[in-house]
């Protein structure tokens, strides 16, 4: 199984719903999404049919934060399950988005 | 441009060239999986009064996973295993970088939380320019008390097999982030006190997300259950337990992700280090 992304644009605010596997085969889809959209003002990631994500996955939402930095947009992550959302506790993806986003506002 | 006439007098014919450049790229390969399964597969300390013992299993030829002894100079023993982002090559030499910064911070840090404080300083730009990172857990283990004092930047927590009352539980926690995350990052420590026949198992992931052609996760319920099974043995056999359970369970479906453990195993609280892979100081 791959990854699909479905793109919905509400005014400022542009969704990404992952659904599938975030994993080192499939990060590259974020990438090329994320190249290709420009003017977002608010990101929201919804995880809600993500079923997983391994590293590089981890990996891909860290680099968004940052260009979250760089573009200056406000990023969220909804709809994580509950092996994702101690996955980013454990890792630290919650505390870098705060740290970040906080530069962001 | 690097070009080293020596190395390489291609043919002129392009299938020639190619089959002569693949047999390099092979032969290359095969060198720094040489190299990476010498630095990761070395001496283990032996001492009086416990053992540890370390293994890594990568899903390519080479891999992202880490883990190594140190001994320090006040006799106690500092353990790290690591996970590296992403799988072959590219995380392999991720993974020597971290195992320099692990050597040189080891040897100037007096905690395993100062260690990651140091790592995190000396690898956060290049990690950052690759977008990449490493999760770290770091111990010392004190044999003259029996104190294991640790740090976590962004690891899963080691479990904790407690050999007399016959439990597993995790160590208790201790937050701090993936090194290569944010910059001038402070790790805090926490500790527990090892007893006689106490073991404590640190892993990477990717022993309880190893997949069976069902689909299914191995997962940290039969990772628990063949401890809880194999407790009572040596740490080498408890190792083969655990890899022999996986191989069980996975079939022939091709391993995912390098399979990473270290186990510190306690007979009894008075220590004498012999000997280990790291210089030996003072």
């Amino acid at each position: 199984m791959g990854l699909m992304i479905e793109k919905d644009i509400q005014g400022t605010t542009t969704i990404f719903k992952l659904k599938g596997i975030l994993d080192i085969s499939t990060v590259n889809v974020i990438d090329r999404l994320l190249d290709e959209t420009s003017e977002i003002k608010t990101l929201i990631y919804d995880f809600s049919e993500l079923e997983f994500l391994d590293s590089t996955g981890i990996g891909s939402i860290i680099n968004s934060i940052y260009l979250s930095q760089e573009r200056k947009f406000y990023l969220k992550l909804v709809g994580m399950n509950e092996l994702t959302d101690e996955l980013f506790e454990t890792v630290g993806v919650y505390r870098i988005l705060e740290v970040i986003q906080r530069e962001v506002i | 441009m690097y070009f080293d006439s020596l190395t390489y007098n291609f043919p002129s014919n392009n299938n020639e060239k190619q089959s002569v450049m693949d047999k390099s790229l092979q032969r290359e390969i095969n060198l720094a999986r040489n190299i990476q399964s010498q630095l990761l597969n070395g001496k283990t300390p032996t001492f009086e009064g416990g053992e540890v013992s370390g293994s890594s299993l990568p899903a390519r030829l080479i891999g992202g996973d880490y883990y190594d002894f140190y001994l320090l100079v006040n006799g106690n023993i500092r353990i790290v295993i690591g996970d590296v982002m992403g799988k072959g090559i590219p995380a392999a030499m991720l993974m020597i970088l971290t195992r320099g910064a692990f050597r040189s911070a080891a040897e100037s840090t007096i905690g395993p939380g100062e260690t990651l404080t140091a790592m995190n300083q000396a690898l956060y730009e290049d990690l950052r320019t690759l977008k990449s990172f490493v999760t770290l857990f770091c111990a010392d283990w004190d044999p003259k008390t029996g104190r294991l004092t640790y740090a976590n930047a962004g690891h899963n927590l080691p479990l904790f097999i407690k050999g007399k009352s016959n439990s597993i539980e995790e160590l208790p926690n201790v937050k701090g982030i993936m090194v290569g995350g944010l910059p001038n990052q402070l790790y805090k420590e926490n500790h527990v006190y090892l007893e006689e026949t106490d073991t404590i198992f640190f892993y990477t992931d990717g022993i309880i997300e190893a997949q069976n052609k069902k689909g299914e996760r191995y997962k940290l319920e039969r990772l628990i259950q063949t401890l809880i099974k194999n407790k009572d043995l040596a740490v080498g056999e408890i190792e083969k337990s655990v890899i022999n359970s996986i191989y069980l369970f996975t079939e022939d479906v091709p391993q995912k992700d390098d399979i990473t453990m270290v186990l510190l195993k306690i007979s009894q609280q008075k220590v004498d280090i012999t000997s280990l892979n790291s210089p030996v100081l003072g």
